[in-house]
């Protein structure tokens, strides 16, 4: 700050619902413009793969999977998915700093000090990752969009997630509570 | 038939506009998810996992009024012409890999905070 007053306070959220809405249209949006929903697995796994080919093409070009991807001289990034990636973490950004939002922090249950979440959140990473590349998307590209059309396998996924998610949350509770 | 036969979407951007202007379109649309996700209070996992002991219910909220927008507004536009459902993409079921890997991503989430 220029003038040098105190940092304002953050803005409070929006109303859910209203929120919801939003996304609502966002995604319609999406599906009538591109033909597709929207994602957020699918860009992170793109960046990945273009990582694995520039370590290891010759494992790339030996995978079925990521052949797909970055076979031969394909290029992963070249994809409109690339950089809705990029719009998603530009657009929170956009958000946080309109909103005062923005700052480094840790964000977790009183009782655990921060190397434990760190730990937990790069664990739970990994789960993530790989259970969304199994079911084939993500809570955004499989659950929302999938959801949306939907497909009905999107919704067995949803509430797996959310089933799973409430089935452990009581033996961790000391994670978030 | 529709109302608008000669607007059937998905809009074929790549063919109007060339790669670039898909692109655009494709971050444009992130940014907007973006945004919105993050005035949601997607941002902060705390709020996100509150939602799994029944503190705040900001994610159920979110997630499930944006299915049920998108739903009504996609089958809607395709009633009336606009979008050839045909042509939007829908995800294929694989039922099982969707369940287990469900069920990694919600024990994911807990762990992981997202």
């Amino acid at each position: 700050m220029m003038d040098g007053t105190v940092k304002k306070q953050p803005k409070p959220f929006a109303n859910p619902y209203a929120a919801g809405v939003l996304l609502g249209v966002v995604l319609f949006v999406a599906f009538l413009l591109t033909g597709s929903g929207l994602g957020a697995s699918g860009p992170l796994n793109r960046y990945l793969v273009y990582l694995e080919d520039k370590i290891a093409p010759e494992h790339v070009n030996r995978v079925p999977y990521l052949i797909n991807y970055a076979g031969g001289d394909k290029n992963p990034l070249d994809n409109p998915f690339t950089f809705l990636g990029i719009g998603v973490v530009a657009g929170g950004f956009l958000s946080g700093l309109i909103h005062h939002r923005l700052r480094f922090e840790t964000n977790k249950g009183p009782r655990i000090n921060n190397q434990t979440r760190w730990l937990m959140a790069f664990l739970g990473g990994i789960l993530m990752g790989y259970g969304a590349r199994f079911a084939r998307g993500c809570t955004s590209g499989q659950g929302l969009s999938g959801g949306a059309v939907l497909s009905v396998g999107s919704w067995a996924f949803l509430l797996a997630v959310f089933v799973g998610a409430y089935a452990l949350a009581y033996s961790l509770r000391r994670l978030w509570i | 038939m529709g109302w608008f036969p000669e607007f059937p979407g998905p809009f074929p951007i790549e063919a109007m506009y060339g790669k670039v202007g898909l692109y655009l379109v494709a971050f444009l649309i992130g940014l907007a998810f973006g945004y919105i996700l993050e005035i949601g209070g997607f941002g902060n996992s705390t709020k996100l996992a509150a939602q799994f002991y029944l503190k705040d219910m900001t994610v159920f909220k979110v997630m499930f009024t944006g299915i049920v927008v998108a739903m009504v507004l996609i089958f809607g536009a395709s009633g009336l012409g606009l979008l050839d459902y045909n042509r939007v993409y829908v995800n294929p079921t694989y039922l099982w890999p969707g369940i287990v890997g469900g069920l990694i991503m919600g024990f994911g989430f807990i762990i992981g905070g997202f």
